[in-house]
């Protein structure tokens, strides 16, 4: 396919040479749900060298509505996001290597992908990891695309580190959480209208268009028709942790770190062992069913459910418990099962 | 006078688009307090603010005529 890039390479700013620089970049997507769905498809598609996608998460049926990646036979049979999107990303450009990851973008786990990436793309649902990738960009000087939505309202911001702002600078902290998409719910087009600003400024970057990129943060409402930039001139912290003059990094020390997380929107706990020994899915899977668990599974994960205990357990050993937010009732449940 | 715009769920909360305070001389942490006690704001603390677009610490004072708005961090993705 020959003509394949034909009409980005037409448009201007990118043009051959920025198509061969394209070409020989490495993505890492931190999450493959609504967003990482639309940005590793857009960068798919626009002939990125390598797409490395990291997510946690499986196909369930209340995906469908907005991420693009993912069909009824992913939910039929519970792949992980990161396996069916791999699947499906193979399909449309078999020219991009695509690496998927099931599991945790964990600290370790970033510092791991970190030497060989020239961007990270946040797809991700909640901002203990979001504040991990701002310390890997300023620790590795990786850029990194701020990217988040809820209801009709999303938001984007680009760190580039030495330049502009960090997301630390900006919040301090990890925020408390405001409207959850427990509550407010999310529709298509806030996460188009995101992964269009985030699609965009990745462009810019992978074909080294410094000038062009937005330094602005923008925030927009598709229903409220509101369309906001902050201007940011003012805003890096000499100070700061992560990107000032005496960084320390903070968010990847143990201390500002969890091992069981309440996932946005999904009325689930996650438990995540701190070692990673491994589990006998078969095995485990067989203990159930004495128990009188009703079990399903593939090679990835075998879910289980008897009355009100519904779980998915990984090969990792992680587990998605369901039905519940209670993470001590989440730990209880795993602990009961798997010691 | 100032004008004070909310954004998000922020406006859902107050129950206005914006509003007209007379701020001029306060720090954003004491508009933010001040906001927060007047509109029932629970989670003021965590939003970003702008002054005339332009990204604003907890220190900053405001002027008269100044535009402030609050945007919350949002983390869905």
């Amino acid at each position: 396919m020959s003509n394949r890039y034909s009409r980005q390479t037409l448009f201007p700013p990118i043009g051959k040479e920025g198509q061969e620089k394209i070409r020989s970049k490495h993505v890492l997507m931190i999450g493959a749900g609504a967003l990482g769905s639309g940005n590793a498809e857009v960068l798919t598609r626009a002939g990125v060298g390598k797409l490395t996608i990291i997510d946690r998460d499986y196909v369930e049926a209340s995906n469908l509505q907005r991420q693009q990646l993912y069909t009824e036979n992913d939910v039929a049979e519970k792949l992980p996001k990161a396996a069916a999107a791999e699947k499906r990303l193979k399909a449309i450009n078999s020219d991009v290597e695509i690496q998927a990851i099931i599991g945790d973008a964990t600290p370790e786990k970033l510092e791991e992908l970190a030497d060989e990436v020239d961007l990270i793309i946040d797809a991700t649902d909640n901002f203990e990891t979001r504040m991990a990738i701002n310390d890997i960009s300023q620790k590795y000087e990786i850029p990194w695309i701020y990217g988040a939505c809820v209801a009709s309202y999303g938001m984007s911001f680009t760190v580039i580190p030495g330049k502009t702002p960090c997301l630390n600078c900006l919040l301090k902290t990890i925020p408390i959480q405001g409207m959850t998409c427990d509550t407010g719910g999310i529709i298509g087009p806030t996460v188009q209208m995101v992964v269009a600003h985030q699609t965009a400024e990745a462009l810019k970057i992978l074909v080294e268009d410094w000038d062009a990129l937005r330094s602005a943060f923008v925030s927009f409402d598709v229903w409220r028709n509101d369309y906001t930039t902050m201007k940011m001139s003012r805003a890096k912290d000499p100070g700061c942790l992560s990107c000032g003059e005496h960084p320390e990094y903070p968010y990847l020390s143990a201390e500002n770190r969890t091992k069981t997380t309440v996932l946005c929107g999904r009325d689930t706990v996650q438990i995540r062992p701190p070692h990673n020994e491994g589990v006998d899915l078969k095995e485990m899977a067989g203990k159930l069913k004495a128990l009188g668990y009703e079990v399903k599974g593939n090679p990835y994960l075998l879910s289980a459910e008897l009355e009100e205990n519904r779980f998915v357990l990984f090969q990792d050993g992680r587990a998605l418990i369901h039905g519940t937010k209670d993470m001590a009732q989440a730990k209880s449940l795993y602990s009961r099962l798997l010691g | 006078m100032n004008k004070v715009l909310f954004f998000a769920h922020l406006r859902d909360e107050a129950g206005e688009e914006s509003v007209q305070l007379d701020l001029a001389g306060k720090t954003v942490a004491d508009v933010k307090a001040i906001v927060a006690e007047i509109y029932g704001l629970q989670k003021l603390d965590s939003a970003m603010t702008a002054i005339n677009e332009e990204f604003a610490s907890n220190e900053e004072v405001i002027k008269e005529g100044d535009v402030i708005a609050f945007i919350p961090p949002v983390s869905g993705g």
